[in-house]
């Protein structure tokens, strides 16, 4: 049996899961522990880890102390979600032209999109500002969105590539002896099957649009009302103080509702990631 | 319902060159079996045949029309494949009418179509299914369906039956059979497996090494083998294959002289080889019998059948030899045997491996 391991091994195996979640979850339970607690207890010395008057009052406070809050979480959504179905549109033709069309430089372009990834948008944000500014995008939602679908696409399209060539090409060959054109093929009978890798492309796509989101909006616009929520959250560092339980609280709902969906397409993106690893 | 001809077809992969020159001419109406040994090119015939590989060069005429630059749909054919490359997502009824849906027909004449094809092959009650809760046979009879609701002209079978077990192929071989029957239908059928190719073909193509070894009835590749290939490849088990020197020539037929020293007049046209020669003699193993005088072999592995006692041995100088003999044999593993063969069942195949002509080879089975 491979899969019997002794009591040892199993101590062991939990014991290495407990410290790698304990690294990644911290930070959050250190955010909601803050969030629960007044503000002068997070100064308090010697630091205390319990205290006995939590509440949930920072909740209430934020939507007063930013007015907008509200408004940033919803930014943040719609950006990263234009810039994730942008980006699919733009990637599924293209990765499935990679995946099944021979054309020339082929191979070239494909290293090309590699190379671009290995730029942090940080590197060009000049010159995109100049390119944003020139076509008079400065100031818009257009300004967050272009740029992050423009880093997104390359990645995008390396992973739903290698996910396309893993769907039989008999499928298709099937398809054409029966007289499918090729973009009939694409949408009966390769995007039904490539779902779950979509969805781990568009899962990764969002990801990467609401983490990068907040260096386009800090740069390309000024507007506070198109802010996004990690722009948003400045306006807790106030001439005095930092309200920061307010803002671990205002952080913490804003990433709610990614959370909650990703906690519905858990299942996909595992299987998603493992498909085709082992033939049926 | 239609004819196809293939006018000296090839193909190069690069510089491999996978096709030399294949011409063939299949009637209508005709099961026509490619077979051959894997690699020998047979797939990329019909994948040319299909339309979804080109030939460098060559012409493909489907009822006299030609085809060679046309699209599958134009052509008339239609596909069965190895992996029956049925759509996961769609209901076996989706799958069936999928070409219909491209054509965009009606609902009611698509109905019509796919109840038709559900009854010929007894899928009526699995039309709401997926094809991942079917069996491998009905899997099978479900891209079968696929490709009989398009009425083409010509059937193209790329090893459907090669994902099968044993049982299910034999039972399959058969419904194949009832079917082109019953479609009256011209079908093109590539396979590695020649008892299929024996079992359901009206004419079978040999290929080998991407040319065409011999084309024709499974009884003429039986008694006339042109080669020693399409010898060896056709019949279970194999025909053996004994080296031999030739002793004369003359009008009663070739004299030859079998290691051990037995000397056998065989009845062949012995106009290309002359005394001294080295050629070899072909004996089927169910044309063996036990005999007094004739080739001595040791008996290594013996297979008790039941009805026929498999028997498997080495000659004086090392040739491996199979024989058929009754079941009831008197034979021990281990003890040698003498082995007889009537010189009329004897093929003889020259240095080249091209056979002399048997002259009183039984007659020919239609």
């Amino acid at each position: 049996m491979m899969d019997r391991y002794s009591k040892l091994q199993m101590v062991g195996i939990y014991f290495a899961i407990t410290i790698f979640l304990i690294f990644i979850l911290l930070p959050f339970f250190e955010m909601f522990m803050a969030s629960l607690r007044p503000l002068e207890h997070l100064f308090r010395s010697p630091y205390q880890f319990w205290s006995d008057d939590f509440s949930f009052q920072a909740y209430r406070d934020m939507w007063v102390t930013v007015p907008l809050l509200g408004r940033y979480i919803l930014n943040s959504i719609f950006i990263a979600g234009m810039v994730t179905g942008l980006t699919m549109i733009f990637v599924i033709p293209a990765a499935y032209a990679y995946a099944r069309l021979e054309f020339p430089f082929k191979n070239l372009t494909l290293g090309i999109f590699l190379g671009v990834n290995m730029f942090t948008g940080a590197v060009l944000l000049i010159p995109l500002y100049r390119v944003l500014r020139t076509m008079g995008l400065l100031n818009t939602y257009w300004s967050m969105i272009v740029p992050g679908v423009a880093f997104l696409i390359p990645t995008g399209i390396w992973l739903l590539r290698s996910y396309l060539e893993k769907i039989p090409r008999e499928l298709e060959e099937a398809a054409f002896v029966d007289g499918a054109s090729r973009m009939y093929t694409l949408r009966r009978v390769v995007l039904p099957l490539a779902v779950p890798g979509l969805i781990v492309v568009g899962v990764a796509v969002f990801i990467g649009a609401y983490a990068q989101q907040f260096l386009f909006a800090i740069t390309f616009n000024q507007q506070r009302e198109l802010q996004p929520l990690p722009a948003g959250l400045f306006e807790f560092i106030g001439y005095q103080d930092v309200t920061w339980n307010q803002m671990m609280a205002a952080a913490l709902v804003g990433v709610l509702p990614v959370m909650i969906i990703f906690l519905f397409l858990q299942k996909y993106l595992v299987a998603g990631l493992t498909a085709g690893a082992v033939k049926e | 319902m239609a004819t196809l001809d293939l006018l000296s077809i090839s193909k190069s992969f690069g510089a491999a060159k996978v096709l030399h020159d294949i011409s063939l001419a299949i009637n209508d109406k005709e099961f026509v079996v490619f077979v051959g040994p894997s690699g020998c090119g047979k797939s990329t015939l019909l994948r040319i045949i299909a339309g979804l590989e080109e030939s460098t060069s060559g012409q493909i005429m489907i009822g006299g029309d030609d085809v060679s630059d046309a699209h599958p749909v134009d052509r008339g054919i239609s596909m069965v494949f190895q992996s029956y490359a049925l759509y996961p997502h769609l209901s076996v009824y989706e799958n069936i009418a999928f070409p219909l849906r491209v054509q965009k027909l009606s609902q009611q004449d698509m109905d019509t179509r796919v109840q038709r094809a559900a009854d010929i092959l007894q899928l009526t009650d699995k039309l709401q299914l997926k094809p991942g809760q079917l069996s491998g046979g009905q899997r099978q009879r479900v891209a079968i369906g696929r490709s009989i609701v398009r009425n083409p002209k010509i059937f193209l079978f790329d090893e459907p039956l090669s994902n099968l077990d044993a049982a299910l192929r034999g039972d399959m071989r058969v419904e194949l059979s009832q079917l082109h029957r019953s479609l009256d239908a011209t079908m093109v059928y590539v396979t590695h497996d020649q008892v299929e190719a024996m079992t359901m073909a009206d004419r079978i193509v040999v290929l080998n090494g991407g040319r065409v070894e011999q084309f024709g009835t499974p009884m003429e590749l039986y008694h006339h083998p042109k080669t020693k290939f399409v010898a060896s490849f056709i019949g279970q088990p194999n025909m053996n294959l004994v080296p031999a020197t030739v002793t004369g020539a003359d009008a009663t037929g070739l004299g030859v002289e079998l290691p051990g020293g037995c000397q056998m007049t065989l009845p062949v046209e012995a106009r290309t080889v002359a005394v001294g020669d080295k050629v070899e003699v072909g004996m089927r193993p169910e044309h063996v019998h036990l005999g007094k005088a004739g080739l001595e072999i040791n008996v290594n592995v013996l297979e008790r059948l039941g009805g026929v006692s498999i028997t498997y041995g080495t000659a004086a100088d090392g040739t491996r030899f199979c024989a058929s003999l009754p079941g009831d044999a008197r034979i021990d593993e281990g003890a040698p045997i003498t082995l007889g063969a009537a010189p009329e069942d004897c093929h003889v195949f020259d240095k080249s491996g091209d056979v002399l002509r048997r002259r009183s080879a039984p007659a020919l089975v239609a």
